[in-house]
């Protein structure tokens, strides 16, 4: 039983405001992952919650009780670090029993907890290894299990795979996310990549500059990203600005009807690369472009047409439909989102006109 | 030359020697100016060692021969039976000991300060342990000797030991500084995050990952302060005598060399012995493991 709450929770150095009014609050076994471009304040959110950093402002509760006051040392929380940082004066039994013999476990039970949390990463039998000779990926899950050992209330990771090579990442964070489940631990989890991020999560928070963007399950973030910065940095997405009217859009030398009720006048459209349909002949209502790149993603191709008046747009192909670069096609926006200066986004949801066919290949 | 000769294999031995000399040309060829610097190099280094070992050990060595005409021990009985000598070694490692530890105790908390504090000036102030080794020592000496002077610390212990204490300031501060520096903040902090109070982490986590570069500082210093001269010299004489004083009045106003030889000899010991331990102690624990080694 651990919750985590943030309540308006502020830093500023000096000048510069690394986090500003962050509030959320992570329920019990929930694997909440912060995710945000480098220097969006996401480090420093959860060295905050560390005690590695002293908020200006706001709370964090652990269950209700605030740990503002705690020191790093007091505090019921269990972080896994960037880089590797294990002790290199210290074998490995060391390291994950360091923790426990400060709290002045029997011995007999400090060896049983930290072969327990060695077999929970896989590694029986390396206790007498010095960290140095260990591969990346092994310090790594041995810095999970010094984490784990202590039985945290809430468990931290800043970047933990960042520095693997991308094999070994999908690896370990396959084998966290099992650990995870297995625990029913809280865990919060600061990464950039936002594929770690929407396979891991129960919930993402997406920050930016400081700021929460939006939080919400991976598949809503997808689906329904709550601003243009959400929506930019979530996925493959094509961004068209364009000028509102009463009843409709123009994007360029073509246009999209709206629902009704946009405000302003320069808005952004988003439209995801899978929402473009391609249609079997030409339509009043498609957009006729050339194929300008093909690339082969193995199991689907991703091309990038050219639309007349408008930035290259993003679409997927399925392998069995056979297209040439310099092919014309002609595709149908089937679902997007008008963005606004500000608030959330009008989403466009629409059937294939009457009288065309989808070309599925 | 009959063709049954020519395909004869030439006799091995010569054949031997042929390629010997083959390559050892071939080699002055290539590194020609290598073994020369090489040769000349151990002429320099050994060249006094040679002598002053002999002198040592030398009861009579006349002109012109190049080894001495009779060994024996009978000089280290006379050196050690000097009440000068007696009473200067003990005292000399004491006082080294001594200087090294106050050294410790001053600069170890002050290089914490500059590894891990920022503060104005900070690397001013760091720069300015170059000083005592920017100038002629001797000069430098001579003026603190005048302020001691005034102070009437000159001839007293603890003259001496301020005076020797600017020798060490720059190796204490220094190396222990760059290894702190070298300790990531990250260890430290997954130590706290762990539980450890700041003095634990400090004790158990920084210090141990420190501890080869301090050692080598503290050898060092100890070393350095051992064989110093001229400021125990300058502040000492004519009360205080340490080894390396001892020897520079042995050397200059005795007639018989062995004295000054045998004093060499028995100086070089504590650095000898200090070396090997500082081997021991870097190449020993961890550091091993750490690099595979």
């Amino acid at each position: 039983m651990a919750i985590l709450d943030l309540v308006r929770l502020d830093k500023h150095f000096g000048s510069v405001a690394a986090v500003s009014d962050v509030q959320f609050t992570v329920s019990d076994g929930e694997f909440m992952c912060i995710l945000g471009p480098s220097g969006c304040g996401k480090s420093t959110l959860l060295r905050m919650i560390a005690g590695f950093e002293t908020p200006t402002g706001g709370d964090i509760r652990i269950d209700g009780d605030s740990i503002v006051t705690l020191g790093a040392n007091r505090r019921p929380t269990a972080m896994v670090f960037q880089k590797y940082t294990l002790w290199p004066h210290m074998k490995v039994f060391d390291n994950i029993g360091f923790g426990l013999q400060l709290r002045r476990l029997p011995r007999a039970e400090i060896k049983r907890k930290v072969e327990e949390s060695l077999a929970l990463v896989s590694l029986s039998g390396y206790e007498e290894r010095y960290p140095a000779q260990l591969s990346g990926g092994q310090q790594q899950r041995v810095a999970l299990a010094r984490a784990l050992v202590l039985e945290p209330k809430i468990l931290l990771l800043d970047e933990p795979f960042s520095s693997l090579d991308a094999i070994l990442r999908v690896r370990l964070r396959e084998e966290l996310h099992r650990i995870q489940r297995r625990l029913n631990i809280t865990a919060i989890f600061v990464t950039h990549d936002q594929e770690e991020a929407l396979t891991l999560a129960d919930r993402i928070a997406v920050m930016s500059s400081g700021r929460i963007e939006q939080i919400a399950a991976p598949a809503d973030i997808y689906a329904n990203p709550a601003s243009l910065f959400v929506a930019d940095f979530i996925g493959a997405m094509n961004l068209l600005e364009g000028e509102a009217s009463s009843q409709q859009v123009r994007l360029g030398a073509v246009a999209l009807p709206t629902p009704g009720g946009v405000a302003a006048r320069q808005v952004t459209v988003a439209i995801r690369p899978e929402d473009l349909v391609v249609l079997d002949g030409p339509h009043p209502e498609a957009w006729s472009c050339a194929v300008e790149q093909i690339s082969d993603l193995g199991h689907y191709r991703r091309a990038v047409l050219e639309v007349p008046q408008l930035p290259p747009m993003k679409i997927y192909l399925p392998k069995s439909l056979s297209v040439q670069e310099r092919a014309a096609l002609h595709v149908y926006p089937r679902r997007y989102l008008i963005y606004e200066n500000s608030g959330a986004p009008r989403e466009v949801s629409r059937p294939l006109p009457a009288a065309a066919t989808a070309l599925l290949g | 030359m009959s063709a049954q000769q020519l395909a004869a294999p030439p006799p091995p031995v010569e054949g031997f020697w042929l390629g010997t000399r083959r390559s050892f040309q071939t080699m002055i060829r290539k590194n020609g100016f290598g073994l020369i610097a090489l040769v000349l190099l151990a002429l320099v280094i050994l060249g006094p060692l040679y002598s002053v070992v002999l002198w040592a050990f030398a009861e009579r060595w006349q002109y012109p021969s190049l080894i001495p005409q009779v060994f024996g021990l009978s000089f280290w009985e006379r050196t050690f039976a000097r009440a000068d000598i007696a009473e200067a070694l003990p005292f000399s490692i004491v006082l080294a000991a001594t200087v090294t530890l106050i050294s410790a105790v001053i600069c170890l908390p002050a290089s914490y300060a500059f590894a891990r504090m920022k503060f104005r000036g900070r690397q001013l102030l760091l720069l300015s342990f170059l000083a005592t080794n920017a100038f002629p020592r001797f000069g430098l000496y001579i003026s603190i000797a005048v302020i001691f002077f005034r102070l009437n610390l000159i001839g007293t212990i603890p003259g001496v030991i301020l005076i020797q204490l600017v020798n060490t300031l720059l190796l204490m501060i220094w190396i222990p500084t760059a290894a702190f520096q070298g300790v990531d903040r990250s260890l430290e902090e997954a130590a706290l995050d762990v539980g450890a109070s700041p003095l634990r982490v400090f004790v158990q986590i920084t210090l141990p990952m420190v501890m080869p570069a301090l050692s080598a500082a503290l050898l060092l210093t100890f070393v350095n302060t051992f064989y110093e001269a001229q400021g125990a010299l300058v502040v000492g004489l004519p009360r205080i005598v340490t080894m390396p004083v001892l020897m520079y009045s042995l050397i200059n106003s005795q007639l018989i060399v062995q004295y000054g030889a045998i004093v060499s000899l028995v100086l070089w010991a504590p650095s000898l012995i200090l070396l090997i331990l500082a081997q021991r102690l870097l190449r020993g624990g961890y550091l091993t493991a750490g690099f595979g080694v």
